[in-house]
């Protein structure tokens, strides 16, 4: 080790990679994984969320993680967003393609992708 | 991409509750289900509860498992890490409340966990302490790069007197003074000594803090080594300890590798080594 630069590079690239354990950011990408949720498609929704927030540099104030059966399956791969201080907002037939664009405007911009959340959307 | 960590403890406490057999069971039942590309098992050291071993925990919800047993871990992953359905009968709560359905309840909510506040056992059962770059990325190595590069040796010694650090055996003596009193000490040659062989009864601090954060007993003592100018360094640590032995030896390798320990580190000119001796016997009075 010559440099500090150099300890701090190792530093950066390893903190993405345990961030994992701190559970305490303020938001809360939450995908539900029943087995409603699984059967039609969760899983690579919950895979595509979690590479897009490490892809944008996002994995120290954001955490991706499942829930069961919220009750709507007709509704899934259903995923909630938590952030603190706001309320709750529930996106619906959600898919990994979908998941990027909701973490670029939602999570990154700010903008809830309205068209996607459960109020306007038709079962 | 991983999106959950699994760490298991692999504390002596845990290791002989049968931690080791869990972890293998976990990550081939992992592979059986495919999901062993995006969930990690991380063997960590101990986590200070290890009346309830072995113990699990499943981040990023910071679920607390305790007694898991063998038979236990297909339910873990076909409920918890497959569908997102805590297994509510493993979490260890001893809060004498219901946990609502779905609830996150994790360590931190725990009556055991909630006052206390690690210092020196900080990394313990959080990090792999087999992995230097987890330590690192826990600030690791920070603190001996900032002397290193930023203060003088009586500047450090300073900072460790104004800390009011004592010795933890018993005494209590000010570590600053007596750093100060070795670095005033005129030789050509100076060693900083680890005292790793705890005799009390039932002493498990040493032993917690080589297991579970092997890195931070080698930075320290290279910081002590530039305090009082010395470039050579011995841990003494009991055979009876064989986790502690073993990690430490990974972990004097690792910063070797990195030159973390060895020749002009952090181009400061200091140099710094460490190396282990095992006890040999002694006769317990």
């Amino acid at each position: 080790m010559k440099s500090l630069a150099e300890l701090a590079k190792i530093r950066e690239q390893m903190r993405d990679k345990i961030s994992l354990r701190e559970g305490s950011n303020s938001t809360r990408i939450v995908v539900g994984m029943a087995t409603c949720g699984i059967a039609a498609g969760a899983r690579p929704v919950l895979n595509a969320f979690v590479e897009e927030i490490s892809k944008e540099g996002l994995a120290a104030t954001v955490t991706v993680t499942q829930t069961g059966c919220i009750g709507i399956c007709q509704y899934e791969p259903v995923v909630e967003v938590f952030e603190s201080g706001k309320e709750k907002v529930t996106y619906v037939k959600m898919t990994a393609d979908r998941a990027k664009r909701v973490v670029a405007e939602h999570i990154k911009g700010g903008k809830i992708v309205s068209e996607y959340t459960i109020g306007n959307t038709k079962a | 991409m991983i999106r959950s960590h699994v760490l298991v403890c692999g504390g002596t406490g845990c290791t002989s509750s049968g931690s080791v057999a869990m972890g293998e069971k976990l990550e081939n039942e992992l592979i059986a289900r495919g999901l062993d590309d995006e969930i990690k098992v991380v063997r960590t050291g101990c986590f200070g509860l290890c009346a309830l071993g072995p113990i699990m925990i499943v981040y990023p919800e910071g679920t607390f498992y305790s007694h898991v047993t063998l038979d236990d871990i297909p339910e873990i992953v076909e409920e918890h890490l497959l569908k997102g359905r805590v297994v509510e009968r493993l979490i260890y709560n001893d809060t004498g409340k219901e946990l609502n359905h779905h609830e996150v309840f994790s360590l931190n909510d725990t009556g055991f966990y909630k006052k206390q506040k690690r210092l020196a056992l900080r990394n313990c059962g959080v990090i792999n302490p087999e992995s230097i770059d987890e330590y690192i990325a826990m600030d690791g190595y920070a603190a001996l790069g900032k002397a290193l590069t930023e203060m003088t040796p009586a500047q450090v010694i300073q900072t460790i007197k104004d800390s009011g650090l004592r010795g933890r055996g018993g005494g209590g003596f000010s570590t600053g003074t007596k750093w100060d009193f070795a670095a005033k000490s005129v030789s050509d040659k100076k060693y900083v000594v680890c005292n790793g062989d705890e005799g009390d009864p039932g002493a498990f601090m040493d032993r917690s803090v080589l297991e579970g954060d092997p890195h931070t007993v080698l930075e320290a003592m290279a910081i002590a080594g530039y305090a009082i100018g010395a470039d050579e360094g011995y841990i003494y640590v009991r055979a009876e300890y064989p986790i502690a032995v073993a990690r430490l030896q990974i972990a004097i390798n690792q910063a070797r590798e990195y030159g973390l320990l060895g020749k002009d580190i952090f181009s400061s000119g200091f140099n710094f080594d460490v190396q282990l001796r095992l006890e040999i016997g002694r006769a317990h009075v």
